[in-house]
């Protein structure tokens, strides 16, 4: 039963319902389309709908966008195109690449390790700033490091207590995204300071802001690529195998191009977060590497409530994702993103 | 080119022993079935000497060498999965040149190999197709195309035709057949159904449980089989096995059986039945070895279904609460419900221990 079946008065008021949710849906971005075609006094001087009709649109907001007297709009457009797309590429390689150790290979962190690195991560680096006087920086790049190469020893030693198996690590990776993003952007900002003090910049840089989002974006794409990756066939990589086929081309030429589908799914979904992400953004960046959405939200500081200026940003903004969603679902009814494993 | 030897391989999922302590000799050469039913280990052992299962315990060989710890790749087996397990993204022809693109094999001489294998599996034609476009034999020659071209020293077979159609099936016995004539490559090929095992092998390997039960050619495992199992597994429709005693006799030996069944054992058995007398046993014979008529060694039935094939008609009958199946002549007027006798061949009459079901035969004195 499909509403395509329907016949007679069911099918008008199915079809009237459609119509009603698609004005909710459209609405908002109908409003900001004509909002960005105003005058200051149309916007202010009560709600106005129709072009022409209530109001006499104008380009005005338009032509200051375009011309940067509102912010470096180009700038702004290119820094969130370019760490966008390069942050969601390598957030889905890395991830998949993580997705597909998890689901083929067993690990077994030993929860004792773990609480070692935790434990020499902040007694090392708490050392380092008190009884060497280390820089902050300094500390914890050490620390870290030789917590990390202790606990991976220690993890092979015969200890005690709780095994933590791949679901395990694939629950850890995803809570990563449990905190509040502000608590990571804060930190963030900080051990970059920390590090720009070293000589080696990275707030306000496409390395920081770029790290920044593919570490953030992998747990998703590590969940949604280790389900994907489950559901190939084992024994299309055993041929492979038998054929003494290294694990890297494996991976490389029989698992991605067999995951495809799901690695485009990814990839877009990624994209939709890395392109509209403003936190990190607001926190990392200031000027050469500012993205679109920073440069939506100043609108509204710079020199008032400007709606319509704000509104050209935000319809700029939202276009490549409505081109981006438009592909996927050609994509998909082209079958490309279904079927391909056989 | 190579034998494989497994001295005493054993396999262990978590505390599971899946496979027994194993030895088996496979010659070079020569074209071997693990046949048994489904999860008793055949793939387990199949993939143990792909190397895509390590073994618990024991020592491998493949010709000279010790592979008991090598991994997969450099076994220099090809092996042939029951899903084809071809790669999807890849034409027939990629399919089948992979490999020996991935070992460097320079463009030419993997040109001529790949043509080589699709003429001999018919495949010319679909070099430049995707699997997803080919039938599921096609796909499977496919598969067999791309371990033709490793030129391995082991062909390995995982259920390679039970994804195909009973006709499809018949003709690929026939190819692979062909193929190992042409090849002349050690193969170890898996199943459960116990005709392709038959009419394939040099040598059939009978596992149960990860033991192998017997391994002999076709022939002596129809005519002379180790054990009850063995004699139940092999042959179609199954051996009929009926309860009974071995009882001494006034002029030899006689068998008692369960359902009313009682007869003096033929001459030509008496002397390996005789150390068996006063005990349990179990009276084999097939239904091929059976006719439907009055007198000598034989029982009645009620038929509850008949079964014409053609060349002749199978019997489907209850003896008590207990299934028999006889065969007849084609012509047969027994209609099911009716009650009928069935006459044993006395040269094919099988006897097994109750207890343990060892065949009582001179030779397994
Ligand atoms: N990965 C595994 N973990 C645990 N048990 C397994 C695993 N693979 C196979 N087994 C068990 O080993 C036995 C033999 O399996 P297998 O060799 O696949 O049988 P088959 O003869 O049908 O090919 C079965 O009882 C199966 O349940
Ligand atoms: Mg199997």
């Amino acid at each position: 039963m499909s509403v395509r079946n329907l016949r007679g008065p069911r099918a008008w008021i199915a079809f009237a319902l459609c119509c009603v949710w698609f004005a909710f849906t459209v609405f908002p971005l109908y409003w900001v389309a004509i909002t960005s075609l105003k005058t200051p006094p149309d916007v202010v001087g009560g709600p106005t709908y129709l072009p022409f009709v209530d109001f006499q649109p104008t380009l005005k907001a338009w032509r200051e966008l375009f011309s940067g007297i509102r912010g470096e709009f180009y700038s702004n457009f290119w820094s969130s195109a370019i760490v966008a797309v390069s942050s969601s590429f390598f957030a889905t390689l890395l991830g998949a690449m993580a997705a597909y150790a998890l689901v083929r290979f067993p690990f077994r962190v030993k929860l004792l390790s773990g609480v070692l690195f935790f434990v020499l991560a902040m007694g090392g680096f708490l050392a380092g700033r008190y009884w060497l006087g280390l820089p902050p920086a300094t500390a914890s790049i050490l620390s870290f490091c030789g917590a990390l190469a202790l606990s991976v020893f220690a993890n092979r030693l015969a200890l005690p207590g709780k095994v933590m198996m791949n679901d395990d690590i694939v629950f850890w990776f995803v809570s990563q995204r449990l905190f509040p993003p502000i608590v990571v952007a804060f930190a963030l900002f900080l051990l970059y300071t920390e590090i720009g003090k070293l000589g080696f910049k990275l707030t306000d840089t496409y390395l920081g802001l770029t790290l920044a989002y593919v570490a953030f974006s992998l747990p998703i794409v590590v969940w949604l690529m280790r389900d994907f990756i489950s559901a190939l066939p084992l024994e299309v990589e055993e041929a492979a195998l038998v054929d003494n086929v290294p694990y890297w081309r494996i991976f490389f030429e029989i698992v991605l191009p067999m995951c495809r589908p799901g690695l485009i799914a990814t990839f877009v979904i990624t994209l939709a977060f890395t392109w509209n992400e403003f936190l990190f953004a607001l926190f990392l960046t200031n000027s050469e590497w500012q993205t679109l959405p920073v440069l939506i939200a100043g609108q509204n500081s710079q020199r008032g409530d400007e709606w319509w200026a704000i509104s050209a940003a935000a319809l700029v903004a939202i276009v490549p994702m409505i081109v981006v969603a438009g592909l996927l679902g050609r994509l998909m009814r082209s079958g490309l993103l279904s079927g391909a494993v056989k | 080119m190579a034998n494989i030897t497994l001295t005493g391989v054993t396999k262990f999922y978590e505390a599971v022993q899946v496979i027994p302590p194993m030895d088996l000799h496979i010659e070079d050469g020569e074209f071997v079935v693990l046949v048994g039913p489904s999860g008793c280990g055949k793939s387990t052992t199949l993939r143990m000497i792909a190397g895509l299962e390590a073994a618990t315990g024991g020592q491998m060989h493949i010709g000279e060498r010790e592979v008991t710890h090598l991994r997969p790749g450099l076994r220099n087996c090809a092996m042939v999965f029951q899903s084809y397990a071809l790669y999807p993204h890849m034409s027939v022809r990629e399919n089948i040149g992979y490999g020996m693109k991935v070992r460097g094999v320079p463009k030419t001489e993997a040109r001529t190999s790949i043509e080589n294998a699709a003429r001999i599996l018919n495949l010319t034609e679909y070099l430049d197709r995707k699997p997803a476009a080919l039938s599921g034999g096609q796909r499977q020659r496919v598969a067999i195309g791309r371990a033709i071209v490793r030129d391995p020293d082991v062909f390995l077979f995982d259920e390679p035709l039970s994804n195909l159609d009973a006709k499809l099936r018949v003709e690929m016995r026939v190819e692979i057949k062909q193929l190992h004539r042409r090849l002349k490559t050690t193969m170890v090929y898996v199943t459960h159904d116990q005709v392709e095992a038959m009419t394939m092998a040099d040598r059939v390997v009978v596992l149960r449980k990860g033991v192998i039960e017997q391994a002999a050619d076709p022939i002596t495992l129809y005519e002379r089989p180790a054990n009850a199992f063995v004699a139940e597994f092999i042959g179609a429709p199954s051996m009929n096995m009926l309860d009974g005693r071995i009882e001494r006799s006034d002029t030899g030996l006689r068998f008692a059986g369960a359902t009313g069944l009682a007869f003096e054992i033929p001459p030509e058995h008496t002397v390996a039945l005789s150390r068996s007398v006063g005990e349990d046993c179990i009276l084999g014979i097939r239904p091929e070895h059976t006719v439907e008529a009055e007198g000598g060694i034989g029982v009645n039935v009620e038929v509850v279904d008949i079964e014409p094939l053609g060349p002749y008609t199978l019997l489907i009958g209850l003896m008590g609460d207990r299934k028999f199946t006889g065969q007849t002549r084609a012509d047969t007027k027994t209609r099911p419900g009716d009650r009928v006798p069935i006459q044993f061949d006395p040269q094919k009459l099988h006897f097994f221990r109750a207890g343990d079901g060892a065949a009582i035969r001179e030779d397994t004195a």
